[in-house]
C-alpha cells in the first residue's frame, strides 16, 4: 500500500514531467531558433553571416523568428526556471514524499511491527485462554458430573423423604414434629384426626394453635404444655400418659431433636392409644380381685366348718356329717372354678385336649338339671325342660357341653329372680345340619349395648354384678368351646326386665363328619 | 343376762350357718340375711347388738347396707363387723365414716369373728358404763 501510494505520488510526479518535458523540449527548439538567428545576425560581419542576416534583415518572418525565439528564450528561461523550481520542488517533494514514504513505511513497519508483536500477544492470549477454556473444560466437566451426582443424591433424598413422610403417615401412632420455636414441622393423618387439623397444610403453624382446645379438653391443653417443657428441660425422652375427652388415654413418648452442635433443633412426640390397653388391664385386676374373691369363699367354708369340727361345735353326728359334707361341696365348688380358669386358658391356647363321641344333648341336659335343680328350688324358680325325643344327635366332647349347659343353666337361675322360670328346648334343624339348645329364662335381662359383650372375656353386665358374682367367664367358656372346639354357634336374645335366651348349635353327627373326626 | 343378738347377714348360706352356730353355741342370738336389703329391715326390725356382714354380695352390698344403717336413726350406732375376700376393699378413711369396728379377711375363723364380736361389745359395755 506503501509502495502504492508513492507509486502514485511518484506517478504524478513523474506524469507533470513528462508535461514539462513537452514543454522543456518545444522551449528548446524556440530556442534554438532563436539562437541560429542571433548566430546569423552576429555573423553578419561575414558574408555568410550578413546573407543570413540580410535574410533577416529582410524577411519579417526571420524577426518574427527573432521575436518569438526571443520570447520562447525568455519564456523557456522563466518555464526552465521554474520547472527547475518545479523539478527542485518536485524533487524536494518527491524527496519529501519519499522520506514521507519512507516515514510512513518506517511508520507502517512499526506499526506492523506493533501489530505482530500485538498479534503475537493476542496469540499468545490466545493460547492462554484456550489452555485456560481447555482447563475451565474439564473442571465445568466435573462440576456437570457433581451437578448430576447431586441431582441423583437430591432425587435419592427426595424418595427417602417421601418413604419416610409414607411411613411416618402409615403409622397408626400420632406423631408430631415441631421445631425449636414450636411451630409444626411435620404430623402423620393420625395426629391430623386426633387434634382436628389438616396435618398436610398446617406447617410452620404453632402448635398450640393447632392443638390447642377452646372447648377445654384438658388433655390437649396438658400435651401442649408437656411439649414446651419437655424443649424447655433439654429432656432427651420422657413419657406421660395423658387423658383427653372422650375418655382415651393416651401414652405419650416426647424426644428432643439435638443438631450437630448438640442445640436442640425439634421434638417429636409420638401418641399410643393405650385406652383398650388400660380397660383390658382394668378388666384383669377387676377378674384378678373377683377370683380371688370367688376362689376364697369356698375355701372360707372350707376353713371355717374345718375349724368347727377341730373346736368340737359340731354336737352330734348328724351336725358333723353336714359339716363334712360342706367341706365336700365346697372343695368341689373350688376346683370347678379352678377347672373354669384353666379349662379357658387351655382353650385359648390350644393345648386342650378333645375326645369326641356321638351324644344327646337331651339327655346331657337331663343330667345337668339334676345338679343345679336344688339351687333352683331355694329361689323358687320352675324349670320347664323337654323331653329327649333324638339320640346320638351330636359328635362332641361330653364333659365340655356338660360344661356348657352347667353354666348357661347357673346363669339363668342365678339372674332369675324368685318365683321366676326357665325353659330348656332342644331341636334338630335337618335342613341346617345342626341341633340347637336353647334356655329361656324371665331374668333381669341384658341392655341392649352390653348383648354383644356377654361372651367376652371377664366382662360381667354392669347392671347385672349386684344380682350375682360370677367370674365373667363362664359365658367366655361357652363360647370358646363351642365355637372353637366344636365348630358350632352361640347365641343370645334380650330383654331387660323381661329375661334372656341363651343357646348353642352344634354340628349333627353325620357319618361324613364322625369318619372325617376318625 | 339378755342374750347379745348378732345379726349375720352374707350372700354364702354356709359362711352364715357357721357363724350362726359358732355364735348360738356361745350364748348369742343370732339372726341371719342373705342380701344387703333383706339385712337393712331386720336390722330396724331386731335392733340387733351388733352386726356381721358380708362386703360382696346381691340386691345391696354391704357398703351400701352399712350406709343405710347409719343413716338409720335406730340403727346408726349398732357396731358392724365386715367380712371381705378383697385386700383393701376398704379405706380407713371409708372405715372411720362408715364407723366399722372391725374388719375380717375371708376365709375367716370362726373362732375369731367370736373372739373379735366379744372384744367389740366389751367395749361398747364400757364406754356405755362410762356415758
Amino acid at each position: 500500500m506503501l509502495r502504492g501510494l508513492c507509486g502514485k505520488k511518484l506517478g504524478a510526479v513523474g506524469l507533470k514531467f513528462r508535461r514539462d518535458l513537452y514543454v522543456i523540449v518545444t522551449g528548446i527548439v524556440a530556442v534554438s531558433l532563436f539562437i541560429g538567428a542571433l548566430a546569423g545576425w552576429l555573423d553578419a560581419g561575414t558574408e555568410e553571416g550578413w546573407r543570413f542576416a540580410g535574410y533577416v534583415q529582410r524577411a519579417p518572418l526571420v524577426l518574427v523568428c527573432y521575436v518569438v525565439g526571443a520570447v520562447g528564450v525568455i519564456w523557456l528561461g522563466w518555464y526552465w526556471l521554474k520547472l527547475a523550481g518545479g523539478t527542485t520542488s518536485i524533487a524536494r517533494r518527491l524527496k519529501k514524499e519519499t522520506a514521507d514514504c519512507r516515514l510512513s513505511i518506517a511508520d507502517c513497519k512499526s506499526k506492523i511491527g506493533n501489530r505482530k508483536s500485538k498479534i503475537s500477544k493476542v496469540d499468545k492470549l490466545s493460547e492462554a485462554i484456550a489452555e485456560r477454556i481447555d482447563s475451565y473444560s474439564s473442571v465445568i466437566g466435573e462440576l456437570e458430573k457433581q451437578i448430576e451426582d447431586l441431582q441423583i443424591q437430591i432425587q435419592l433424598t427426595q424418595r427417602q423423604k417421601r418413604n419416610i413422610e409414607a411411613i411416618i403417615y402409615s403409622i397408626r401412632d400420632a406423631v408430631i414434629v415441631i421445631d425449636e420455636f414450636d411451630r409444626l414441622l411435620m404430623a402423620n393423618e393420625a395426629a391430623g384426626r386426633l387434634f382436628n387439623f389438616d396435618f398436610r397444610s398446617s406447617q410452620r403453624k404453632p402448635i398450640d394453635e393447632l392443638v390447642f382446645s377452646e372447648e377445654g379438653d384438658a388433655g390437649k391443653n396438658e400435651f401442649v404444655d408437656f411439649l414446651r417443657q419437655s424443649r424447655q428441660s433439654k429432656v432427651r425422652a420422657t413419657r406421660r400418659e395423658i387423658e383427653f375427652s372422650g375418655a382415651r388415654t393416651f401414652d405419650c413418648i416426647v424426644s428432643c431433636v439435638y443438631d450437630e452442635r448438640g442445640q436442640i433443633c425439634g421434638v417429636v412426640a409420638v401418641l399410643h392409644d393405650i385406652t383398650r390397653e388400660k380397660e383390658i388391664s382394668q378388666m384383669k385386676n377387676d377378674f384378678v380381685s373377683q377370683v380371688s374373691h370367688e376362689l376364697k369363699t369356698p375355701l372360707a367354708s372350707i376353713s371355717a366348718y374345718s375349724e368347727m369340727l377341730l373346736d368340737g361345735e359340731a354336737k352330734d353326728g348328724r351336725m358333723r356329717k353336714e359339716f363334712y359334707s360342706v367341706i365336700q361341696s365346697q372343695a368341689q365348688r373350688l376346683n370347678r372354678l379352678i377347672e373354669d380358669i384353666l379349662n379357658t386358658s387351655r382353650i385359648e391356647s390350644g393345648l386342650i385336649k378333645v375326645e369326641r363321641a356321638p351324644l344327646s344333648l337331651a339327655i346331657l341336659i337331663e343330667e345337668q338339671l339334676q345338679m343345679i335343680k336344688s339351687y333352683a328350688e331355694e329361689k323358687n324358680i320352675e324349670i320347664i325342660a323337654q323331653k329327649p325325643i333324638v339320640f346320638n344327635q351330636v359328635y362332641a366332647d361330653k364333659d365340655m357341653i356338660s360344661q356348657v349347659i352347667v353354666n348357661l343353666l347357673s346363669n339363668a337361675v342365678k339372674y332369675t329372680p324368685g318365683g321366676g322360670s326357665i325353659k330348656i328346648e332342644t331341636e334338630v334343624d335337618e335342613t341346617a345340619d345342626i341341633a340347637r339348645v336353647s334356655i329361656t329364662d324371665t331374668g333381669v335381662g341384658i341392655p341392649e349395648d352390653e348383648i354383644e359383650h356377654v361372651f367376652d372375656k371377664f366382662y360381667r353386665v354392669g347392671a347385672n354384678e349386684s344380682c350375682a358374682k360370677g367370674t365373667g367367664l363362664g359365658l367366655n367358656l361357652v363360647k370358646q368351646i363351642i365355637e372353637k372346639v366344636h365348630d358350632g354357634r352361640v347365641f343370645v336374645a334380650s330383654e331387660p326386665g323381661v329375661g334372656s335366651t341363651f343357646g348353642f348349635e352344634l354340628p349333627l353327627a353325620t357319618r361324613g363328619a364322625v369318619e372325617a373326626v376318625v | 343376762m339378755a342374750e347379745k343378738k348378732v345379726l349375720v347377714v352374707d350372700d354364702e348360706i354356709h359362711i352364715v350357718y357357721v357363724a350362726a352356730i359358732k355364735l348360738r353355741n356361745n350364748g348369742y342370738e343370732v339372726v341371719t340375711a342373705t342380701n344387703g336389703a333383706e339385712a337393712f329391715e331386720l336390722a330396724c326390725a331386731e335392733k340387733p347388738d351388733i352386726i356381721v356382714t358380708d362386703f360382696q354380695m346381691p340386691v345391696m352390698t354391704g357398703l351400701e347396707f352399712v350406709e343405710k344403717i347409719r343413716q338409720n336413726e335406730e340403727t346408726k350406732d349398732i357396731p358392724v363387723i365386715l367380712l371381705t375376700a378383697r385386700s383393701f376393699a376398704i379405706s380407713k378413711e371409708q372405715e372411720q365414716d362408715l364407723q366399722i369396728s372391725g374388719c375380717l379377711s375371708k376365709p375367716f375363723s370362726p373362732r375369731e369373728l367370736l373372739e373379735n364380736i366379744e372384744d367389740i361389745l366389751y367395749q361398747r359395755a364400757v364406754v356405755n358404763r362410762e356415758a
